[in-house]
């Protein structure tokens, strides 16, 4: 450590250049802290579970254009057809599809009236089959039964009398007791009540990016409509066998209609996420090119400082410097200006981020990260100086006799 | 002497083979990526119709629910009612207006052999093409009675018309779709604006429909719509009840020609408005809209937030970069102090040192620039192979990007240079010319 | 050609004032070949450098062809360098990684020749100087006396009236040292004004007029019929080579 005064002296000689590494290493610190946030925050996202058994689910459109069409028909053959078909668990008619971006909201409210506070839920019409098809857990009450099923004109305005909710829904309507809310009525429209008959662990609503997205209701509903959507569950391991014989199987038991965008979960899944994941990709090229290039900034000035003292550290070597004292010469250096760098860098990355979350949706910076990225800093600083102080260590001591 | 000093520029590059590629590859880089997410911004943020963005106005009313307001920022909400939309249609007091909402249909082709498919389109007004200078291959547009007496006509993008009838001029001819029969009176030449300006509500960046028909075939309830319904209020039982209720799915859009058009304009939608209120809609506080075209993308934010970050990011990262080649353009330069010396001594003047060590500099940034075009074009496959459609068409570079880029390389090393190139000019030559 | 009036220079690092020159009084006639000597550190490569052009004087006038030299900007400089100075270096200085003929180019460069007439020039140096045929090697492939040749190939090449030489020998054995001293000598007598600095004293004595420095002032010898004696321009008496202490101002040389 006696060697950090000296050290210290010289960079200051030289200090633009120790200046610019520092700056570099700074803004490296504060890119990558902030990078790697953002990936954490988007991969947590794409961590929430959806509450399905995505692996097994598919969906498909029916679009009917034929006149006259008796819809009820139609949507009885339909779903009796599919589930009758080997390999398929359950199936149902469903009004939106979870993670798929499009959907029907409503909101629900403790008290009738207009103005009182309603919550934002995702509405999902299903019939009996809903909960098996969707594979999701229903923790407290029933199913709907078959009676309990309603037939929905297209342009129909009111609720049936029952609903199940998800628990994150329940939550939000009896804040801290989501338990009580079996059995509550809740008022849809203002003042429509409607009875909670069953709560669900986890279903996610059809739009990530909302702040509600856990929040979600099953409607006993059957639609209506020219277009409409089939949700299929398959045993596991089935589903991609699956999806072309019953989009062939509906297609030929009915010419009035089309049968379109057969789609996975899987799919809808990725293509919901695409951004997210996209961007963390690249995120990532971002932190480790940035890292590269810091790190080869170093090494070109650190060889080139050393070419330029050749005579200066024979003679050190030639006065009874040994090699690794040579060495840890460089390194020490390289630790100054990396503490330089990681200073500044902190509170640039700091100010980055508030910055940040002035401007974007996100949120503040952790500590641990911090520190973390100043630890990873100041080992990118010791390697990459490792080359250039072995190429110092072994120059000769002769140079320093030696003319150049 | 630029012969000269690009020749010096070439020696000296090649001589530390390195630590020259080094610094095109920290320009490269950095310009790389710089405009890889410029050019996506640039094309998500461009005008898409320069020449008349300016006399385009969307329309808002503020028809939300009393209690609160439909965004948080106290904007009025995005779209009209169906009814405020075509009183104002009717009205008829801008130099053009049109009213519209995205729908989508099947279509049956005659040829028994062909199945059925799905097409997207639009329910709009007469003026829409004009006011949006649609370009045609065949025909036109609809007139005002087509709209009025609900003729059954229809406008075919050239996909469609490709699809249905081989590319051929199809006016005149009919096509069945969503169960009835429509007269086509245009086929659309080839039409993309990026962004999709004319409804963004249903995706900025999406493919113009397949289909264009008279907005009054909505009310039939015959043809499906697509768009975003939102409502604050129940509506009453039925199609009719829901046309009539306060749920807003309509656009509206108006050329207006100058500032006094405009303010003439607002004062109609607030006269209206205020004739509503007596009606008893409309509690809320007047807050009637007019923006134009840039205005309205930027209320809409059209350019996506993953895009604006990945541009700061990616500007910071360039800035590296700089940071980088200034260290390695310095100590380069300074090793030189003897030669720099020595050409001093020969007869060169500070300014002959600056072009010629600034030269190399620019040799390295024009470098670095090209490798940064090869990245960038990389990059932008890149991304559009991870964004997919999302970002189909906004990938790609065009001249003034090209050019864009090879100015920001050019500019950016010589900046880098500047410090650099100046220390060395600023060596004494007296200094460096003993013998060592 | 060459006037120095009360020239002084000081430099000044912290606190501390050197005084590098005092009171220079020098006038070198055209045609002339003048060797400096004199202990190290007594200012010669200062006086050279002022001389050269290199440095500004501190004090006192320089006069090069009639131009005060030190009311000159720092291009007029460099355009006066280029055009009536060549240099000589003990290191050689020629630039590694340029060959031969491209070295001895870049004072036609600044001078702003034609190509044409740069490469008539500068092959013709080359010539003189025995090196035509080695024009594209690269100055670590020559020997140190071939290197000083090429140096001395480029300082006359813009045909400079006035050349300046620091320790042209320094670098060099002493049949080099001859050799490199006999082209000098060739020069001189085709009409180019030569200051050496030099801390050999037999090729010193050479000169047609020799200088000795110590301390920063400046002292002539007179060379007479042909034998090397001192002898004193004006009032005290001379020391030869510098051994004594005081070098005695010259006045009205």
């Amino acid at each position: 450590m006696l060697e950090l005064g000296p050290i210290f002296r010289a960079l200051l000689r030289q200090k633009v250049g120790a200046v610019l590494i520092a700056l570099q290493i700074a803004l490296t610190l504060s890119i990558m802290v902030n990078a790697i946030f953002m990936m954490q925050q988007r991969s947590e996202q794409m961590a929430r579970p959806s509450g399905l058994d995505e692996a097994n689910l598919f969906y498909l459109s029916n679009t009917v254009f034929g006149e006259n069409y008796n819809h009820k028909a139609a949507l009885d053959d339909d779903l009796r057809l599919i589930r009758g078909i080997p390999g398929v668990l359950d199936a149902t008619q469903i009004n939106a599809i979870p993670l798929s971006g499009g959907g029907w909201s409503m909101s629900l409210q403790n008290k009738a009236g207009e103005g009182e506070n309603g919550i934002g839920v995702a509405v999902y019409m299903v019939d009996e089959h809903g909960i098996n098809t969707l594979g999701v857990e229903l923790i407290k009450g029933e199913n709907f039964q078959s009676t309990d099923i309603e037939w929905r004109a297209a342009s129909a305005v009111d609720w049936p009398a029952r609903t199940m909710i998800s628990q994150a829904m329940a939550e939000s309507l009896f804040p801290g007791k989501w338990e009580s809310a079996l059995g509550q009525t809740v008022y849809i429209n203002n003042n429509e009540p409607m009875q909670i008959t069953g709560i669900i662990k986890t279903l996610q609503a059809p739009w990530n990016g909302w702040d509600g997205v856990e929040r979600s209701m099953l409607v006993p509903y059957q639609l209506e409509g020219r277009n409409n959507r089939y949700l299929i569950r398959t045993e596991p391991g089935r589903r991609d066998e699956l999806m072309p014989i019953i989009e062939k199987a509906l297609a030929e038991s009915d010419k009035n209609r089309i049968i379109r965008s057969v789609t996975s979960l899987e799919e809808t899944r990725n293509e919901s996420y695409r951004g997210h994941n996209a961007l963390n990709k690249i995120l990532m090229l971002v932190i480790v090119v940035l890292t590269l290039i810091t790190a080869f900034g170093i090494v070109g000035l650190a060889m080139f400082s050393i070419n330029r003292r050749r005579r200066q550290i024979g003679t050190r070597r030639a006065l009874g410097a040994t090699q690794l004292q040579v060495m840890r010469y460089f390194m020490l250096e390289n630790l100054i200006i990396s503490s330089l760098g990681v200073a500044i860098g902190v509170g640039a990355a700091i100010g980055l981020n508030i910055w940040l979350v002035s401007k974007f949706e996100l949120k503040p910076l952790e500590p641990q990260l911090l520190l973390a990225g100043v630890v990873a800093l100041y080992l990118v600083g010791q390697l990459a100086v490792l080359y250039p102080a072995r190429k110092a260590a072994a120059i000769a001591p002769a140079t320093a006799t030696r003319s150049v | 002497m630029l012969a000269y000093y690009l020749r010096l520029a070439w020696i000296s590059i090649r001589q530390s083979p390195g630590l020259s590629f080094l610094m095109v590859l920290a320009i490269g880089l950095g310009i790389g990526a710089a405009m890889t997410t410029v050019t996506v911004n640039y094309l998500m943020s461009a005008n898409p119709i320069p020449h008349k963005s300016e006399q385009l106005f969307y329309v808002q009313l503020d028809s939300w629910d009393p209690h609160q307001p439909a965004n948080e920022n106290g904007d009025p909400p995005d779209q009209l009612t169906y009814r405020d939309a075509t009183a104002l249609l009717a009205a008829k007091k801008a130099y053009r207006q049109v009213i519209q909402a995205q729908i989508g249909a099947v279509v049956e082709p005659d040829n028994k052999d062909s199945l059925p498919f799905q097409v997207s389109g639009r329910a709009n007004s007469a003026d829409f093409f004009a006011m949006f200078d649609v370009p045609f291959l065949y025909g036109g547009g609809w007139s005002e009675n087509a709209d009025a007496e609900m003729q059954q006509v229809i406008v075919l993008s050239q996909g469609l018309n490709e699809r249905l009838f081989g590319g051929k001029d199809s006016v005149g001819q009919k096509v069945k779709l969503a169960g009835d029969y429509y007269q086509v009176v245009g086929v659309m030449a080839n039409w993309q604006p990026r962004p999709r300006f004319y409804d963004v509500t249903t995706g900025a960046f999406n493919e113009v429909e397949e289909f264009f028909l008279p907005f009054s075939h909505i009310s039939t309830q015959k043809i499906s719509r697509n768009g975003n319904t939102n409502c604050w209020k129940p509506s009453g039982e039925g199609y009719q009840a829901f046309l009539e209720s306060e749920c807003i799915w309509t656009q509206m859009w108006v050329e207006l020609r100058n500032d006094s058009e405009k303010q003439q304009y607002l004062d109609f939608l607030n006269a209206y408005v205020s004739e509503q209120k007596k009606l008893g809609r409309f509690e809320r506080p007047i807050n009637n809209r007019l923006s134009d075209v840039m205005q309205w993308m930027q209320n809409q934010q059209v350019v996506a937030e993953d895009a604006n970050l990945m541009m700061v990011l990616s500007l910071m990262f360039l800035l590296v970069c700089l940071l980088n080649t200034i260290g390695l353009l310095l100590a380069k330069f300074l090793s030189k102090a003897p030669q720099i010396g020595l050409r001093q001594a020969l007869g060169a003047s500070r300014q002959h040192l600056f072009a010629q060590y600034l030269t190399e500099a620019g040799c390295i940034g024009i470098a670095g620039g090209l490798l940064g075009l090869l990245l960038a074009w990389l990059g932008l496959q890149g991304i559009s192979l991870l964004y997919g459609d999302e970002m189909k068409g906004l990938a790609q570079l065009d001249v003034a990007m090209v050019a864009l880029a090879m100015l920001l390389a050019l500019v950016s090393s010589l900046l880098a240079g500047l410090y650099p190139t100046w220390r060395a000019c600023t060596v004494q030559p007296s200094q460096q010319l003993k013998s060592q | 050609m060459l006037k120095m009036k009360q020239l002084g220079k000081v430099f000044h690092t912290g606190e501390v004032s050197t005084h590098a020159l005092r009171e220079v009084d020098l006038h070198v006639k055209e045609g002339d070949f003048v060797s400096v000597t004199g202990p190290s550190g007594s200012g010669k490569t200062t006086f050279l450098n002022i001389a050269g052009l290199l440095e500004v004087a501190s004090c006192g006038e320089f006069l090069l062809d009639g131009d005060n030299v030190n009311l000159l900007s720092d291009s007029q400089r460099s355009k006066m360098r280029n055009q009536k100075i060549g240099f000589i270096f003990q290191g050689f200085n020629l630039i590694p990684e340029l060959n031969l003929f491209d070295n001895v180019d870049v004072p036609l460069r600044y001078r702003g020749f034609d190509a044409k007439e740069r490469k008539r020039r500068i092959e013709q140096q080359l010539e003189l100087v025995g090196l035509a045929s080695r024009m594209k090697h690269l100055p670590s492939q020559l020997s140190g006396g071939q290197q000083q040749r090429v140096a001395i190939a480029r300082a006359l090449a813009t045909s400079p009236r006035f050349l300046l030489a620091d320790e042209p020998t320094g670098n060099l054995d002493s049949q080099m040292a001859q050799s490199v001293m006999a082209l000098l000598e060739e020069i001189n007598r085709q009409g180019t004004t030569i200051i050496m600095v030099t801390h050999d004293h037999g090729l010193a004595q050479r000169a047609k007029r020799q200088i000795f420095i110590k301390d920063g002032r400046v002292s002539e010898l007179t060379a007479v019929d042909g034998l090397h004696s001192a002898s004193l321009h004006s009032v005290a008496p001379l020391p030869l080579h510098g051994q004594t202490a005081d070098a005695p101002r010259v006045a009205g040389v």
